[in-house]
Protein backbone atom coordinates (compact mmCIF):
# COMPACT_ATOMS: atom_id res chain seq x y z
CA UNK A 1 0.00 0.00 0.00
CA UNK A 2 2.70 2.58 0.67
CA UNK A 3 4.12 2.09 -2.76
CA UNK A 4 0.57 2.85 -4.09
CA UNK A 5 0.40 6.44 -2.04
CA UNK A 6 3.65 6.90 -3.88
CA UNK A 7 2.35 6.41 -6.96
CA UNK A 8 -0.42 8.09 -6.03
CA UNK A 9 1.54 11.29 -4.87
CA UNK A 10 3.48 10.78 -8.36
CA UNK A 11 0.16 10.97 -10.28
CA UNK A 12 -0.76 14.05 -8.87
CA UNK A 13 2.23 15.78 -9.34
CA UNK A 14 2.10 14.93 -13.35
CA UNK A 15 -1.57 15.70 -13.54
CA UNK A 16 -0.58 18.97 -12.07
CA UNK A 17 1.62 19.17 -14.86
CA UNK A 18 -0.67 17.74 -17.32
CA UNK A 19 -3.07 20.60 -16.19
CA UNK A 20 -0.70 23.35 -17.02
CA UNK A 21 0.19 21.73 -20.14
CA UNK A 22 -2.99 21.28 -21.66
CA UNK A 23 -4.93 24.25 -20.22
CA UNK A 24 -8.20 23.69 -17.99
CA UNK A 25 -10.85 21.15 -19.66
CA UNK A 26 -12.39 20.92 -16.26
CA UNK A 27 -12.03 17.17 -15.37
CA UNK A 28 -8.35 17.13 -14.75
CA UNK A 29 -9.17 16.36 -11.00
CA UNK A 30 -11.81 13.31 -11.69
CA UNK A 31 -9.06 11.44 -14.14
CA UNK A 32 -6.30 11.96 -11.62
CA UNK A 33 -8.83 9.95 -9.26
CA UNK A 34 -9.52 7.91 -11.49
CA UNK A 35 -5.72 7.17 -12.03
CA UNK A 36 -5.42 7.00 -8.90
CA UNK A 37 -8.02 4.04 -8.24
CA UNK A 38 -6.63 2.34 -11.29
CA UNK A 39 -3.63 2.19 -10.04
CA UNK A 40 -4.53 0.83 -6.62
CA UNK A 41 -6.34 -2.12 -8.52
CA UNK A 42 -3.53 -2.69 -11.16
CA UNK A 43 -1.30 -2.90 -8.11
CA UNK A 44 -3.81 -5.40 -6.14
CA UNK A 45 -3.65 -7.77 -9.65
CA UNK A 46 -0.14 -7.90 -9.42
CA UNK A 47 1.68 -5.18 -11.22
CA UNK A 48 4.46 -3.33 -9.44
CA UNK A 49 5.13 -0.47 -12.11
CA UNK A 50 3.56 1.18 -14.88
CA UNK A 51 4.16 2.69 -18.02
CA UNK A 52 2.59 6.00 -17.60
CA UNK A 53 0.75 5.89 -20.63
CA UNK A 54 -0.13 2.60 -19.88
CA UNK A 55 -2.15 3.60 -16.80
CA UNK A 56 -3.51 7.01 -18.81
CA UNK A 57 -5.39 4.94 -21.24
CA UNK A 58 -6.67 1.91 -18.68
CA UNK A 59 -8.04 5.28 -16.69
CA UNK A 60 -9.68 6.37 -19.80
CA UNK A 61 -11.15 2.86 -20.42
CA UNK A 62 -12.13 3.01 -16.79
CA UNK A 63 -13.82 6.22 -16.89
CA UNK A 64 -15.71 5.46 -20.37
CA UNK A 65 -16.74 2.23 -18.80
CA UNK A 66 -19.30 3.76 -16.00
CA UNK A 67 -20.40 6.48 -18.56
CA UNK A 68 -21.60 3.78 -21.08
CA UNK A 69 -22.89 1.59 -18.23
CA UNK A 70 -24.96 4.72 -16.84
CA UNK A 71 -25.93 5.79 -20.35
CA UNK A 72 -26.87 2.28 -21.14
CA UNK A 73 -28.72 1.77 -17.08
CA UNK A 74 -30.77 5.41 -17.62
CA UNK A 75 -31.50 4.45 -21.40
CA UNK A 76 -33.27 1.28 -20.09
CA UNK A 77 -34.77 3.38 -17.67
CA UNK A 78 -36.36 5.79 -19.87
CA UNK A 79 -37.66 2.77 -22.45
CA UNK A 80 -39.32 1.43 -18.52
CA UNK A 81 -41.02 4.92 -18.58
CA UNK A 82 -39.05 5.76 -15.44
CA UNK A 83 -37.13 8.18 -14.78
CA UNK A 84 -35.32 7.22 -11.32
CA UNK A 85 -32.51 4.18 -12.20
CA UNK A 86 -33.21 0.81 -10.44
CA UNK A 87 -30.74 -2.62 -9.86
CA UNK A 88 -32.43 -4.01 -12.34
CA UNK A 89 -31.66 -1.05 -15.18
CA UNK A 90 -28.06 -1.63 -14.28
CA UNK A 91 -28.01 -5.41 -14.57
CA UNK A 92 -29.34 -4.93 -18.03
CA UNK A 93 -26.94 -2.55 -19.11
CA UNK A 94 -23.88 -4.56 -17.50
CA UNK A 95 -25.01 -7.37 -19.42
CA UNK A 96 -25.18 -5.47 -22.37
CA UNK A 97 -21.12 -4.00 -21.89
CA UNK A 98 -20.70 -7.78 -20.93
CA UNK A 99 -22.23 -8.84 -24.01
CA UNK A 100 -18.67 -8.64 -26.37
CA UNK A 101 -17.04 -11.22 -23.82
CA UNK A 102 -20.57 -13.03 -23.09
CA UNK A 103 -21.60 -14.18 -19.45
CA UNK A 104 -23.19 -17.35 -18.29
CA UNK A 105 -27.34 -18.00 -19.28
CA UNK A 106 -26.48 -15.03 -22.04
CA UNK A 107 -27.90 -17.81 -24.54
CA UNK A 108 -31.23 -17.77 -22.61
CA UNK A 109 -33.40 -15.18 -23.43
CA UNK A 110 -36.56 -15.79 -21.22
CA UNK A 111 -34.31 -15.59 -17.64
CA UNK A 112 -34.50 -13.34 -15.41
CA UNK A 113 -32.84 -10.28 -14.85
CA UNK A 114 -32.21 -10.72 -11.03
CA UNK A 115 -30.68 -14.19 -11.90
CA UNK A 116 -28.56 -12.84 -14.72
CA UNK A 117 -25.21 -14.40 -15.02
CA UNK A 118 -23.55 -11.05 -14.69
CA UNK A 119 -24.76 -10.47 -11.43
CA UNK A 120 -23.29 -13.92 -10.11
CA UNK A 121 -19.95 -13.34 -11.76
CA UNK A 122 -20.48 -9.98 -9.69
CA UNK A 123 -21.02 -11.85 -6.67
CA UNK A 124 -18.35 -13.93 -6.87
CA UNK A 125 -15.81 -11.02 -7.93
CA UNK A 126 -16.97 -9.20 -5.11
CA UNK A 127 -17.04 -12.12 -2.32
CA UNK A 128 -13.47 -12.69 -3.60
CA UNK A 129 -12.30 -9.60 -3.68
CA UNK A 130 -10.06 -8.01 -1.12
CA UNK A 131 -11.45 -5.21 0.17
CA UNK A 132 -8.96 -1.90 -0.45
CA UNK A 133 -10.08 1.44 0.11
CA UNK A 134 -9.40 4.65 -1.45
CA UNK A 135 -5.93 5.94 -0.55
CA UNK A 136 -7.50 9.31 0.42
CA UNK A 137 -10.82 11.18 1.57
CA UNK A 138 -12.22 13.03 -1.71
CA UNK A 139 -14.48 15.68 -1.09
CA UNK A 140 -17.76 15.75 -3.21
CA UNK A 141 -16.98 16.60 -6.70
CA UNK A 142 -17.50 19.22 -8.68
CA UNK A 143 -17.90 21.77 -6.45
CA UNK A 144 -21.13 24.13 -6.51
CA UNK A 145 -20.79 27.69 -5.08
CA UNK A 146 -24.36 28.62 -3.33
CA UNK A 147 -25.11 31.91 -4.41
CA UNK A 148 -25.96 34.40 -2.65
CA UNK A 149 -29.26 36.12 -4.11
CA UNK A 150 -29.71 39.77 -3.49
CA UNK A 151 -32.10 40.57 -0.79
CA UNK A 152 -35.63 41.79 -1.81
CA UNK A 153 -36.90 44.91 -0.33
CA UNK A 154 -39.34 42.40 1.60
CA UNK A 155 -36.37 41.05 3.35
CA UNK A 156 -34.50 44.32 3.79
CA UNK A 157 -37.90 45.83 5.07
CA UNK A 158 -37.78 49.48 3.36
CA UNK A 159 -40.27 50.56 1.00
CA UNK A 160 -39.88 50.75 -2.62
CA UNK A 161 -39.14 53.97 -4.04
CA UNK A 162 -41.67 53.88 -6.86
CA UNK A 163 -45.09 52.01 -5.68
CA UNK A 164 -45.81 50.03 -9.38
CA UNK A 165 -42.40 47.96 -8.03
CA UNK A 166 -43.89 44.60 -5.72
CA UNK A 167 -41.70 44.05 -2.79
CA UNK A 168 -40.44 40.71 -3.52
CA UNK A 169 -38.15 42.10 -5.97
CA UNK A 170 -34.27 42.41 -5.70
CA UNK A 171 -33.59 45.78 -3.55
CA UNK A 172 -31.65 48.74 -5.96
CA UNK A 173 -28.50 48.71 -4.71
CA UNK A 174 -26.94 51.21 -2.60
CA UNK A 175 -27.37 54.91 -4.39
CA UNK A 176 -23.29 55.93 -4.00
CA UNK A 177 -22.95 52.73 -6.37
CA UNK A 178 -24.70 54.03 -9.19
CA UNK A 179 -24.65 57.83 -8.24
CA UNK A 180 -21.45 58.58 -10.37
CA UNK A 181 -22.51 56.59 -13.46
CA UNK A 182 -24.22 59.17 -15.14
CA UNK A 183 -21.35 61.93 -15.37
CA UNK A 184 -19.60 59.33 -16.84
CA UNK A 185 -22.26 58.22 -19.44
CA UNK A 186 -22.47 61.95 -20.29
CA UNK A 187 -18.71 62.07 -20.99
CA UNK A 188 -19.37 59.14 -23.69
CA UNK A 189 -22.20 60.44 -25.23
CA UNK A 190 -20.47 64.09 -25.55
CA UNK A 191 -17.45 61.89 -26.94
CA UNK A 192 -20.27 60.13 -29.49
CA UNK A 193 -22.00 63.32 -30.56
CA UNK A 194 -18.86 64.89 -31.27
CA UNK A 195 -17.99 62.07 -33.85
CA UNK A 196 -21.23 62.28 -35.34
CA UNK A 197 -20.99 65.66 -35.52
CA UNK A 198 -17.95 65.09 -37.12
CA UNK A 199 -19.47 62.48 -39.37
CA UNK A 200 -21.89 64.44 -40.04
CA UNK A 201 -19.75 67.36 -41.73
CA UNK A 202 -17.48 64.71 -43.96
CA UNK A 203 -21.15 63.51 -45.36
CA UNK A 204 -21.97 67.91 -45.46
CA UNK A 205 -18.71 67.93 -47.79
CA UNK A 206 -19.42 64.80 -49.13
CA UNK A 207 -23.48 66.15 -50.53
CA UNK A 208 -21.74 69.46 -51.37
CA UNK A 209 -20.03 67.99 -54.07
CA UNK A 210 -22.64 66.64 -56.39
CA UNK A 211 -24.55 70.52 -55.48
CA UNK A 212 -21.25 71.99 -57.12
CA UNK A 213 -21.47 69.13 -59.90
CA UNK A 214 -25.11 70.45 -60.72
CA UNK A 215 -24.06 73.82 -60.48
CA UNK A 216 -21.66 73.59 -63.07
CA UNK A 217 -23.98 71.25 -65.40
CA UNK A 218 -26.62 73.53 -65.68
CA UNK A 219 -23.90 76.18 -66.48
CA UNK A 220 -22.85 74.50 -69.17
CA UNK A 221 -26.42 73.90 -69.97
CA UNK A 222 -27.61 77.28 -69.89
CA UNK A 223 -25.97 80.68 -68.93
CA UNK A 224 -24.04 81.13 -66.28
CA UNK A 225 -26.25 83.05 -64.71
CA UNK A 226 -29.25 80.69 -64.20
CA UNK A 227 -28.97 80.83 -60.52
CA UNK A 228 -29.08 84.38 -59.16
CA UNK A 229 -31.62 85.58 -61.90
CA UNK A 230 -34.03 82.08 -61.04
CA UNK A 231 -35.19 83.03 -58.01
CA UNK A 232 -36.77 81.40 -55.50
CA UNK A 233 -37.77 78.62 -58.26
CA UNK A 234 -34.49 77.52 -59.28
CA UNK A 235 -32.99 77.75 -55.50
CA UNK A 236 -36.04 75.27 -54.83
CA UNK A 237 -35.11 73.46 -57.84
CA UNK A 238 -31.23 73.15 -56.92
CA UNK A 239 -32.04 72.40 -53.36
CA UNK A 240 -34.42 69.59 -54.36
CA UNK A 241 -31.58 68.01 -56.48
CA UNK A 242 -28.87 66.67 -53.75
CA UNK A 243 -31.39 63.81 -52.99
CA UNK A 244 -31.72 62.73 -56.47
CA UNK A 245 -27.99 64.05 -57.52
CA UNK A 246 -26.20 61.20 -57.10
CA UNK A 247 -27.57 58.50 -59.39
CA UNK A 248 -29.25 61.24 -62.37
CA UNK A 249 -27.32 62.53 -64.91
CA UNK A 250 -27.99 66.41 -65.88
CA UNK A 251 -30.00 65.36 -69.07
CA UNK A 252 -32.45 63.64 -66.71
CA UNK A 253 -31.99 66.43 -64.03
CA UNK A 254 -33.31 69.03 -66.70
CA UNK A 255 -36.37 66.99 -67.28
CA UNK A 256 -37.56 65.94 -64.41
CA UNK A 257 -38.09 70.35 -64.42
CA UNK A 258 -40.01 70.00 -67.50
CA UNK A 259 -42.30 67.34 -66.74
CA UNK A 260 -45.28 68.43 -64.49
CA UNK A 261 -45.93 71.39 -66.73
CA UNK A 262 -50.02 72.04 -66.36
CA UNK A 263 -51.27 72.34 -70.07
CA UNK A 264 -52.00 69.36 -71.70
CA UNK A 265 -51.98 71.04 -74.88
CA UNK A 266 -47.86 71.45 -74.72
CA UNK A 267 -47.17 68.54 -73.27
CA UNK A 268 -46.74 66.94 -76.66
CA UNK A 269 -44.18 68.81 -77.48
CA UNK A 270 -42.20 68.84 -74.13
CA UNK A 271 -42.66 65.29 -74.33
CA UNK A 272 -41.20 64.98 -77.69
CA UNK A 273 -38.56 67.06 -76.07
CA UNK A 274 -37.86 64.14 -73.58
CA UNK A 275 -37.64 61.71 -75.88
CA UNK A 276 -35.68 63.39 -77.68
CA UNK A 277 -33.01 63.93 -74.88
CA UNK A 278 -33.47 60.57 -73.83
CA UNK A 279 -32.59 59.28 -76.89
CA UNK A 280 -29.43 61.30 -77.42
CA UNK A 281 -28.75 61.34 -73.60
CA UNK A 282 -26.90 64.82 -74.31
CA UNK A 283 -29.06 67.49 -74.53
CA UNK A 284 -27.17 70.47 -75.25
CA UNK A 285 -26.87 69.93 -78.94
CA UNK A 286 -30.58 69.56 -79.24
CA UNK A 287 -31.55 72.64 -77.47
CA UNK A 288 -29.22 74.22 -79.88
CA UNK A 289 -30.31 72.78 -82.77
CA UNK A 290 -34.16 73.54 -81.76
CA UNK A 291 -33.21 76.63 -80.95
CA UNK A 292 -35.28 78.64 -83.53
CA UNK A 293 -38.89 76.91 -82.98
CA UNK A 294 -38.42 77.60 -79.41
CA UNK A 295 -37.31 81.19 -79.92
CA UNK A 296 -40.58 81.71 -81.91
CA UNK A 297 -42.36 79.71 -79.45
CA UNK A 298 -40.59 82.06 -76.65
CA UNK A 299 -41.67 85.62 -78.79
CA UNK A 300 -45.77 84.29 -79.05
CA UNK A 301 -45.69 83.51 -75.12
CA UNK A 302 -43.97 86.53 -75.16
CA UNK A 303 -46.53 88.52 -76.78
CA UNK A 304 -49.66 87.01 -75.28
CA UNK A 305 -48.03 88.24 -71.57
CA UNK A 306 -47.52 91.54 -73.20
CA UNK A 307 -51.36 91.35 -73.66
CA UNK A 308 -51.67 90.43 -70.37
CA UNK A 309 -49.72 92.54 -68.64
CA UNK A 310 -52.09 92.88 -65.51
CA UNK A 311 -51.99 89.48 -64.77
CA UNK A 312 -48.11 88.35 -64.97
CA UNK A 313 -46.80 91.85 -64.15
CA UNK A 314 -45.22 90.11 -61.25
CA UNK A 315 -43.47 87.21 -63.15
CA UNK A 316 -41.93 89.27 -65.72
CA UNK A 317 -38.27 88.87 -64.33
CA UNK A 318 -38.89 84.84 -64.55
CA UNK A 319 -40.49 85.16 -67.87
CA UNK A 320 -37.10 86.82 -69.19
CA UNK A 321 -35.26 83.80 -67.39
CA UNK A 322 -37.36 81.04 -68.88
CA UNK A 323 -36.40 82.66 -72.52
CA UNK A 324 -32.63 81.77 -71.81
CA UNK A 325 -33.19 77.91 -71.06
CA UNK A 326 -35.57 76.69 -73.39
CA UNK A 327 -37.01 73.95 -72.40
CA UNK A 328 -37.20 75.09 -68.45
CA UNK A 329 -39.40 78.43 -69.49
CA UNK A 330 -41.67 76.12 -71.07
CA UNK A 331 -42.99 74.35 -68.03
CA UNK A 332 -42.38 77.03 -65.53
CA UNK A 333 -43.98 79.38 -67.25
CA UNK A 334 -47.32 77.34 -67.92
CA UNK A 335 -46.74 76.48 -63.84
CA UNK A 336 -46.85 80.26 -62.61
CA UNK A 337 -50.16 81.06 -65.75
CA UNK A 338 -51.69 78.47 -63.86
CA UNK A 339 -50.36 79.78 -60.44
CA UNK A 340 -51.69 83.21 -61.45
CA UNK A 341 -55.01 81.81 -62.74
CA UNK A 342 -54.63 83.42 -65.92
CA UNK A 343 -55.15 79.86 -67.40
CA UNK A 344 -58.23 80.33 -69.02
CA UNK A 345 -57.44 83.54 -70.61
CA UNK A 346 -54.03 81.56 -71.85
CA UNK A 347 -55.37 78.52 -73.09
CA UNK A 348 -57.31 79.66 -76.00
CA UNK A 349 -54.16 81.22 -77.58
CA UNK A 350 -52.12 78.26 -76.02
CA UNK A 351 -54.22 75.57 -77.74
CA UNK A 352 -54.37 77.44 -81.60
CA UNK A 353 -50.66 77.57 -81.37
CA UNK A 354 -49.39 74.47 -79.43
CA UNK A 355 -50.47 73.19 -82.07
CA UNK A 356 -48.84 74.70 -84.88
CA UNK A 357 -45.51 74.79 -82.95
CA UNK A 358 -46.15 70.90 -82.95
CA UNK A 359 -46.18 70.62 -86.44
CA UNK A 360 -43.29 73.15 -86.80
CA UNK A 361 -41.45 71.44 -84.37
CA UNK A 362 -42.20 67.49 -85.44
CA UNK A 363 -41.14 68.24 -89.00
CA UNK A 364 -37.90 70.11 -87.93
CA UNK A 365 -37.08 67.39 -85.65
CA UNK A 366 -37.23 64.64 -88.44
CA UNK A 367 -35.23 66.80 -90.55
CA UNK A 368 -32.61 67.45 -87.95
CA UNK A 369 -32.55 63.41 -86.51
CA UNK A 370 -32.22 62.20 -90.25
CA UNK A 371 -28.65 64.80 -90.07
CA UNK A 372 -27.53 64.25 -86.80
CA UNK A 373 -28.65 60.60 -86.20
CA UNK A 374 -25.11 59.35 -87.76
CA UNK A 375 -23.13 62.13 -85.43
CA UNK A 376 -24.90 61.07 -82.52
CA UNK A 377 -24.64 57.26 -83.56
CA UNK A 378 -20.61 58.47 -83.55
CA UNK A 379 -20.98 60.03 -80.59
CA UNK A 380 -22.10 57.32 -78.62
CA UNK B 1 -48.81 -31.32 -12.20
CA UNK B 2 -45.30 -31.70 -13.60
CA UNK B 3 -46.02 -28.63 -15.07
CA UNK B 4 -47.02 -26.70 -11.99
CA UNK B 5 -44.41 -28.30 -10.43
CA UNK B 6 -41.33 -26.70 -12.62
CA UNK B 7 -43.44 -22.95 -12.52
CA UNK B 8 -43.47 -23.45 -8.54
CA UNK B 9 -39.89 -24.45 -9.40
CA UNK B 10 -39.03 -22.00 -10.82
CA UNK B 11 -40.38 -19.39 -8.88
CA UNK B 12 -38.58 -20.46 -5.72
CA UNK B 13 -35.44 -20.35 -8.08
CA UNK B 14 -36.27 -16.68 -8.97
CA UNK B 15 -37.44 -15.93 -5.21
CA UNK B 16 -33.91 -16.96 -4.45
CA UNK B 17 -32.21 -15.04 -7.16
CA UNK B 18 -34.23 -12.07 -5.65
CA UNK B 19 -33.28 -12.95 -2.17
CA UNK B 20 -29.42 -12.98 -3.35
CA UNK B 21 -29.94 -9.69 -5.23
CA UNK B 22 -31.22 -7.76 -2.77
CA UNK B 23 -28.50 -9.53 -0.02
CA UNK B 24 -26.04 -8.54 -2.69
CA UNK B 25 -27.03 -4.75 -2.77
CA UNK B 26 -27.47 -4.39 1.09
CA UNK B 27 -24.15 -5.94 1.42
CA UNK B 28 -22.81 -3.43 -0.88
CA UNK B 29 -24.12 -0.53 1.78
CA UNK B 30 -21.03 -1.66 4.30
CA UNK B 31 -18.48 -2.32 1.22
CA UNK B 32 -15.73 0.46 0.59
CA UNK B 33 -15.31 0.23 -3.57
CA UNK B 34 -11.57 0.85 -4.78
CA UNK B 35 -13.26 3.32 -7.19
CA UNK B 36 -14.62 5.90 -5.10
CA UNK B 37 -17.75 6.88 -4.77
CA UNK B 38 -17.63 10.48 -5.67
CA UNK B 39 -15.97 9.67 -9.00
CA UNK B 40 -18.36 7.29 -9.63
CA UNK B 41 -20.99 9.42 -8.79
CA UNK B 42 -19.34 12.27 -10.77
CA UNK B 43 -19.49 10.68 -14.37
CA UNK B 44 -23.05 9.23 -13.86
CA UNK B 45 -24.17 12.51 -13.75
CA UNK B 46 -22.29 13.38 -16.84
CA UNK B 47 -24.06 10.51 -18.18
CA UNK B 48 -27.66 11.52 -17.16
CA UNK B 49 -27.84 8.85 -14.54
CA UNK B 50 -30.12 10.28 -11.43
CA UNK B 51 -30.50 7.64 -8.85
CA UNK B 52 -30.52 8.78 -5.12
CA UNK B 53 -29.74 5.06 -4.21
CA UNK B 54 -25.80 4.92 -2.66
CA UNK B 55 -26.28 0.87 -3.50
CA UNK B 56 -26.70 1.13 -7.17
CA UNK B 57 -23.72 4.06 -7.30
CA UNK B 58 -21.25 1.23 -5.47
CA UNK B 59 -23.27 -1.59 -7.56
CA UNK B 60 -21.76 0.27 -10.42
CA UNK B 61 -18.18 0.80 -8.82
CA UNK B 62 -17.67 -3.14 -7.73
CA UNK B 63 -18.65 -3.68 -12.00
CA UNK B 64 -16.32 -1.43 -12.99
CA UNK B 65 -13.52 -2.28 -10.45
CA UNK B 66 -14.03 -6.09 -11.61
CA UNK B 67 -13.94 -5.01 -15.54
CA UNK B 68 -10.23 -3.36 -14.39
CA UNK B 69 -9.05 -6.15 -12.61
CA UNK B 70 -10.33 -8.27 -14.96
CA UNK B 71 -8.45 -6.13 -18.14
CA UNK B 72 -5.07 -6.12 -15.55
CA UNK B 73 -5.09 -9.84 -14.93
CA UNK B 74 -5.15 -10.19 -18.92
CA UNK B 75 -2.24 -7.58 -19.00
CA UNK B 76 -0.52 -9.32 -16.24
CA UNK B 77 -0.73 -12.84 -17.82
CA UNK B 78 0.37 -11.31 -21.57
CA UNK B 79 3.13 -9.92 -19.41
CA UNK B 80 4.34 -13.33 -17.55
CA UNK B 81 3.63 -15.12 -21.32
CA UNK B 82 6.08 -12.85 -22.59
CA UNK B 83 8.93 -12.56 -19.77
CA UNK B 84 8.53 -16.57 -20.27
CA UNK B 85 9.58 -16.36 -23.69
CA UNK B 86 12.24 -14.49 -22.91
CA UNK B 87 13.61 -16.03 -20.23
CA UNK B 88 13.57 -18.71 -22.48
CA UNK B 89 16.05 -16.94 -24.59
CA UNK B 90 17.99 -14.68 -22.36
CA UNK B 91 18.66 -16.92 -18.77
CA UNK B 92 20.75 -13.94 -17.44
CA UNK B 93 17.99 -11.40 -17.48
CA UNK B 94 15.84 -14.16 -15.45
CA UNK B 95 16.31 -11.45 -12.45
CA UNK B 96 16.31 -7.97 -13.59
CA UNK B 97 12.78 -8.67 -15.41
CA UNK B 98 11.29 -10.43 -11.86
CA UNK B 99 9.09 -7.07 -11.86
CA UNK B 100 5.52 -7.56 -13.62
CA UNK B 101 5.34 -3.60 -15.59
CA UNK B 102 2.33 -2.72 -16.73
CA UNK B 103 3.10 -1.67 -20.16
CA UNK B 104 1.17 -0.28 -23.34
CA UNK B 105 2.06 -3.78 -25.24
CA UNK B 106 0.49 -5.73 -22.75
CA UNK B 107 -3.11 -3.26 -21.59
CA UNK B 108 -3.78 -3.34 -25.71
CA UNK B 109 -3.86 -7.15 -25.95
CA UNK B 110 -5.56 -7.44 -23.33
CA UNK B 111 -7.79 -4.37 -23.59
CA UNK B 112 -8.41 -5.52 -27.35
CA UNK B 113 -10.56 -8.18 -25.68
CA UNK B 114 -12.84 -6.08 -24.01
CA UNK B 115 -13.91 -4.45 -27.26
CA UNK B 116 -11.36 -1.40 -26.77
CA UNK B 117 -9.28 -0.78 -29.45
CA UNK B 118 -5.37 0.70 -28.50
CA UNK B 119 -3.54 1.69 -31.11
CA UNK B 120 0.15 2.34 -29.65
CA UNK B 121 2.33 4.61 -31.52
CA UNK B 122 5.48 3.25 -33.03
CA UNK B 123 7.69 5.69 -31.42
CA UNK B 124 6.04 6.99 -28.83
CA UNK B 125 8.50 8.10 -26.24
CA UNK B 126 7.13 6.46 -22.66
CA UNK B 127 9.48 8.02 -20.04
CA UNK B 128 12.85 10.05 -20.65
CA UNK B 129 14.70 6.47 -20.38
CA UNK B 130 12.92 4.79 -23.03
CA UNK B 131 15.70 5.26 -25.78
CA UNK B 132 18.50 4.50 -23.20
CA UNK B 133 18.94 0.93 -23.58
CA UNK B 134 17.75 -0.34 -27.07
CA UNK B 135 18.75 -3.77 -25.50
CA UNK B 136 16.15 -4.22 -22.95
CA UNK B 137 13.53 -2.03 -25.15
CA UNK B 138 14.02 -4.53 -28.19
CA UNK B 139 12.81 -7.50 -26.25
Amino acid sequence: MSHGGGESGRLLEKSQHAKRKSGASGDEFAQAIAKIAVAQICESAGFQTFQQSALEILSDATIQYIRNLGKLAQSYTNLAGRTNVNALDVIQGLEELGSSQGFADASDIDHCIASSGTVRELVQYFSEAEDIPFAYSIPTFPVVRERKPVPSFLQIGEEPPPEHIPAWLPAFPDPQTYVQLPTENEGATDSNTRKFELARLHTRTDRSLPNLQNYTGNGSGGPSSVAPVGGSEAKLAVEGNPFLAAPLQFGEKEVSHVVPPAKPSNEAAVRNLIDQNCLLDNHVPVLDTFAPPIEAMKSWSCDSEDGQKKVLLNQRPAVQFKIGVGKKSLGIALELSSQNKGVEKMSPWSGKDSEKDDKKIRAEKILKQSTDNPRELAQL
Amino acid sequence: MNHTNNTQQSNDARHDDDAALTEFLSSLMDYTPTIPDELVEHYLAKSGFQCPDVRLIRLVAVATQKFVAEVAGDALLQCRARQSAVVKDKREKQQKDKRPILTMEDLSKALRDYGVNVKHQEYFADSPSTGMDPASRDE
